[in-house]
């Protein structure tokens, strides 16, 4: 009797550790399931559906035509969609790179400090704690052209002033520079915690076979490092395309469209002069140039491994 | 510690007690009394209002309301950036959650258009605006079937809190020392604008050239000059003219004065650059809306407080400018209670009444009764109450058509790219002819366009 | 671990040392300008008079609102935090672990992707609607649940990568000693992933705290904000910006002792029955 349940027993445990292990993962993953289906469904499908149709408000009830082309025809007669998606790429591009750059070395940096780190990382986020609305207000103090500080030294050294936000050549450089002050630290963040949580006994191990600093960074930390550093860019480059905040407080779009950005243009389709079933279609496809963005990043990365393999 | 809060507020209460005292009014607080409408007992209402400059005398005279008629009106204050937003939901769905929204003179026809507001004779018949309430751009009126603000034909749908032209101002010592009178005709503005400037170091006329507002600032010169964006709007005539010979000459002589007497920056600057220019002392004139007048006017906000005069616009062969008017309207939406609508009205009733209004001017508001505003006139504070009280008659509201938002974008850039030098004042009429027309055509207007200038 | 030596030591020293001056400057430009008088800023003054009047407006002037919209302010963002890190850990530890189909993490991920990728603009709408016709409206309770959503995209993709970091032996080694898989998850994953968790944490937390859209949609005085509170001042045509820069500073403060106090809370927390 006692044999055969010891034997029962052993049968029986990894049936119950595979239930629970079941019953773990599907616990576990359903409160956020639950919230995305609550509250991201209906959005989706409404901006899908609004992508479709020709909407208007009439005796305060919303009516939709389906009329998918005429958005298509809006988009291709639209000239000003080719320059804000440009800008946009453009904008991306030279913030996402310099703040992975700048977040990078300096979550580097910072890690091979020995006393001081916690305040290191104080000062360094003290930028994403500035609510956006005060950034765009104080920055454009700051670019001010007859009494900003930055004018106001190069008039001290004698120099001819120069109008940040408003000369063509400079403006969206300039709102790179406010991004990449306010963006970076979340980056740094990232590779920061990243560098915290490396594992010491694979270094350890590495400098041990006689590793040096250039090779423990280019084979050992940087792989490791990876998985953060592409969540930073991947979620960088989409806050990035979308950037808006800066844009309208400091340029509203110019001079002219030297700061046009697919968020402005969004902003004003669908918000401003209220043609929602375009603006939706706007919507959906900078979303599908963000994702195409994003793919884009990840195979041309992968070819880069496989050549260097 | 320079200053401390409400110390403004206590100025502007001060100087204005003096101003009534002078004028006659304090020695009358009975007979005052009497003109207030007895409004009755009305149930709770929310007001969405936005931070502004008047917002101090509009919380002011909300006070003086619930004190007297024991009614409450609660005040949800929204950022600017936000009333749209806010106003739109309200008036989504089954029940809006705000029984009184102040909306953009800008934004009004979205609202009137889709039926979502309530015309005020809808919930008492015999309510009339009082006489002496200022036409203010007409903004509060449509005509559904002119497609059209205008109270010819046209149901009234609220209320303006204030009518916010513009005026021109400046610096009286400046002028004083150039030897200079400040310019009566356009032609003068751009050449005494050269010869302050030469004077005194100062910028000689400063107004906004950025791609938001630059349309606004140009508009009066276009009207003054004969043309308009399109034929004949208000008949249904949307046929753009924009591109007309007279457009150009106004574009041509607007330009020639920021340009000429503007900073470098004037492409990027804002309403809020503009009185910023002025208060620091940097401009010699600027171009502005009468609610910054509290700010020029408040010696801790301004270093040039004391200093200033105003002028109505200037004439352009024997026309005045037309003064651009971006007022508010405060209405009623549909989708609320017979009750709740009653208690909105019956605040609006109370809000325009004589009383209400001198304690709205009291506590730093701009009032919408020529009967408060114009005996004030005379008092050296209120040295702007002429030129503005001039500017108002006849001021227009742009945007009174369902596609504004999207002409002024258009318009907009196409004049900033003309005052950056990205395209000559033909071409950037010309584009802007073809572009406008296009919105028309789209939306279903008769419409069409004047042959292009030639370069 | 990866320490500097020599000249390499004193370079890293003044790069650092150059972007904490860069960080710094215009922090201190914001600071500045919130003891100055309107005038002094107007003119662009580099000395002037301090004076306590924005921070005396902010706070206690007569239309302030703005204790309480730190108290709304406060609560959204340290409650959100706390369940998107419990509930992003969880679902990041399920996917990144405990081989769901394909289907089932793809998805999950492509979702809360497009999901984050969609403009804030075209999702407020809808929530407005959905809000309201859950008697939600003007609650802390609706800007909880939806800064939750909003931060779980970020949360689940980051601390999916820290758990990849984590050796698959320890957890074996665990399994083998006889704990539960929620064991396993407890004692060995939960220590490890620790700077994760934080990094995490400060990220949904510091979003939650300036979100400004759809605070404004969802709430109005009862329920607002901080930034709410602070765009106040950047009226139509004037932008008020020594109040402005006051309010900030004021706003920094209890976020950043709350996440200091989070991070001490999470660190104890999380360490202490470490099976390391």
């Amino acid at each position: 009797m006692s044999v055969s349940s010891a034997i029962l027993d052993d049968a029986e445990r990894p049936v119950r550790a595979f239930r629970r292990k079941q019953l773990f993962r599907r616990v576990a993953l359903l409160p956020a399931v639950i919230m995305l289906v609550l509250l991201t469904v209906v959005p989706m499908l409404n901006l899908f559906a609004m992508a479709l149709a020709e909407i208007s408000v009439s005796r305060g009830q919303t009516e939709w035509v389906f009329r998918p082309l005429a958005n298509l025809s809006l988009l291709l007669d639209d000239t000003q969609f080719l320059t804000a998606t440009l800008n946009t790429l453009l904008f991306t591009v030279l913030s996402v790179s310099v703040e992975l750059v700048l977040g990078i070395g300096l979550a580097l940096l910072a890690a091979s400090v020995r006393r001081g780190k916690g305040w290191i990382r104080t000062v360094t986020i003290l930028p994403i704690l500035v609510s956006p609305v005060a950034i765009g207000a104080m920055w454009r103090l700051i670019y001010s052209y007859d009494f900003g500080p930055l004018n106001q030294i190069l008039e001290a050294f004698g120099l001819a002033k120069v109008g940040w936000l408003s000369e063509t050549s400079i403006a969206l450089l300039s709102v790179v520079v406010v991004d990449v002050w306010h963006w970076t630290p979340l980056v740094f963040l990232i590779l920061f915690a990243g560098v915290e949580g490396l594992p010491r006994e694979v270094i350890e191990a590495a400098r041990i076979d006689g590793a040096n600093r250039r090779q423990l960074l280019r084979h050992i930390v940087l792989p490791l490092l990876a998985p953060a550093i592409a969540v930073a860019f991947i979620f960088r480059s989409i806050a990035a395309f979308k950037v808006f905040d800066q844009i309208v407080l400091l340029t509203g779009g110019g001079p002219g469209t030297a700061t046009e950005v697919l968020s402005l243009r969004l902003y004003k389709v669908f918000f401003e002069q209220n043609i929602m079933g375009y603006g939706a279609l706007l919507s959906v496809v900078t979303i599908a140039m963000i994702l195409a963005f994003l793919l884009t990043a990840r195979f041309s990365l992968r070819w880069l491994e496989a050549r260097n393999a | 510690m320079k200053t401390i809060p409400g110390s403004a507020r206590q100025r502007w209460r001060l100087k204005l007690g003096a101003a009534l005292l002078a004028v006659g009014f304090a020695a009358t607080p009975v007979l005052a009394q009497e003109d207030v409408p007895d409004v009755g007992e009305q149930v709770p209402i929310t007001a969405l209002i936005n931070a502004s400059p008047w917002f101090s005398g509009f919380e002011a005279a909300v006070a003086l309301y619930e004190e007297q008629t024991g009614n409450v009106v609660e005040l949800d204050v929204t950022p600017y950036s936000g009333m749209l937003e806010k106003a739109r939901n309200a008036v989504r769905g089954a029940e809006s959650t705000h029984q009184l929204l102040n909306i953009d003179g800008g934004w009004t026809v979205e609202f009137y258009e889709a039926g979502t507001l309530t015309p005020l004779n809808e919930i008492d018949p015999e309510f009339k605006l009082p006489q002496e309430v200022f036409a203010c751009g007409e903004t509060h009126w449509w005509n559904a079937a002119k497609r059209w603000r205008t109270p010819d034909g046209g149901a009234l749908y609220g209320v303006p809190p204030n009518c916010n032209t513009h005026m021109q101002v400046y610096r009286t010592d400046i002028f004083e020392q150039a030897k200079l009178t400040p310019p009566v005709t356009v032609d003068d503005v751009a050449v005494s604008c050269k010869a302050v400037q030469a004077a005194s170091g100062l910028y000689g006329y400063v107004t906004r050239g950025e791609r938001g507002s630059i349309r606004f600032e140009w508009s009066p010169y276009l009207l003054a000059h004969g043309a308009d964006i399109a034929a004949d709007m208000e008949n249904g005539d949307y046929t753009v003219t924009i591109n007309s010979p007279q457009a150009l000459t106004a574009l041509t002589k607007f330009l020639d004065i920021l340009k000429g007497c503007g900073p470098d920056n004037v492409a990027a600057l804002t309403q809020n650059d503009v009185i910023q220019l002025m208060a620091a002392g940097k401009a010699a004139e600027i171009q502005v809306v009468v609610a910054a007048m509290s700010s020029l006017t408040d010696p801790a906000k301004s270093v040039v407080a004391g200093k200033l005069g105003a002028v109505p616009n200037p004439i352009v062969d024997g026309r005045k400018l037309p003064s651009p008017i971006g007022n508010w309207s405060l209405a009623i939406p549909q989708n609320i209670s017979k009750e709740q609508k009653e208690a909105a009205l019956a605040f609006l009733k109370w809000f325009v009444s004589k009383p209400a209004q001198e304690a709205y001017v009291e506590a730093g508001g701009v009032p919408v009764r020529a009967d408060v505003l114009e005996p004030l006139a005379d008092q050296p504070d209120y040295f702007w109450v002429k030129a503005y009280l001039s500017n108002l008659d006849g001021a227009v509201s742009p945007f009174g058509y369902a596609e504004a938002a999207e002409v002024n974008e258009v318009l907009g850039l196409r004049l900033n790219q003309a005052l950056i030098g990205e395209l000559s004042p033909t071409a950037a009429l010309n584009t802007a002819a073809a572009e406008i027309e296009a919105i028309f055509r789209k939306t279903g207007r008769k419409t069409g366009r004047l042959p292009d200038l030639a370069e | 671990m990866l320490e500097l030596r020599g000249r390499s030591l004193l370079l890293g020293r003044a790069l650092l040392a150059l972007s904490v001056v860069f960080t710094l400057a215009p922090f201190l430009y914001i600071l500045a300008t919130s003891f100055k008088t309107e005038i002094a800023i107007a003119t662009g003054d580099v000395l002037f008079d301090p004076t306590l009047g924005n921070y005396q407006q902010v706070l206690f002037g007569r239309r302030s609102n703005f204790v309480r919209n730190l108290f709304n302010s406060v609560t959204v963002a340290a409650v959100s935090t706390a369940i998107t890190l419990t509930i992003g850990l969880l679902a990041a530890y399920t996917l990144e672990r405990q081989q769901h189909s394909r289907l089932v993490s793809r998805v999950f991920l492509g979702w809360t992707l497009v999901f984050h990728v969609m403009p804030t603009l075209t999702l407020i709408g809808p929530w407005y609607l959905i809000f309201r016709w859950l008697d939600l409206y003007n609650t802390l309770t609706a800007l909880v649940l939806v800064h939750v959503v909003l931060n779980l995209p970020l949360t689940v993709w980051l601390l999916m990568g820290f758990i990849r970091d984590i050796p698959v032996e320890l957890e074996d080694a665990a399994r083998v000693d006889g704990c539960t898989p929620f064991q396993v998850f407890r004692k060995v994953v939960l220590p490890l992933v620790t700077p994760g968790l934080i990094a995490a944490g400060v990220l949904a937390f510091v979003f939650s705290w300036n979100e400004f859209s759809v605070a404004l949609t969802l709430a109005s005085r009862a329920a607002a904000t901080v930034p709410i509170g602070i765009a106040q001042f950047a009226q139509q045509f004037e932008i008020q910006n020594g109040p402005m820069a006051a309010a900030s500073m004021i706003a920094i403060l209890p976020a950043l002792v709350l996440m200091i106090f989070g991070q001490r809370f999470v660190v104890q927390g999380l360490t202490g029955g470490a099976l390391k």
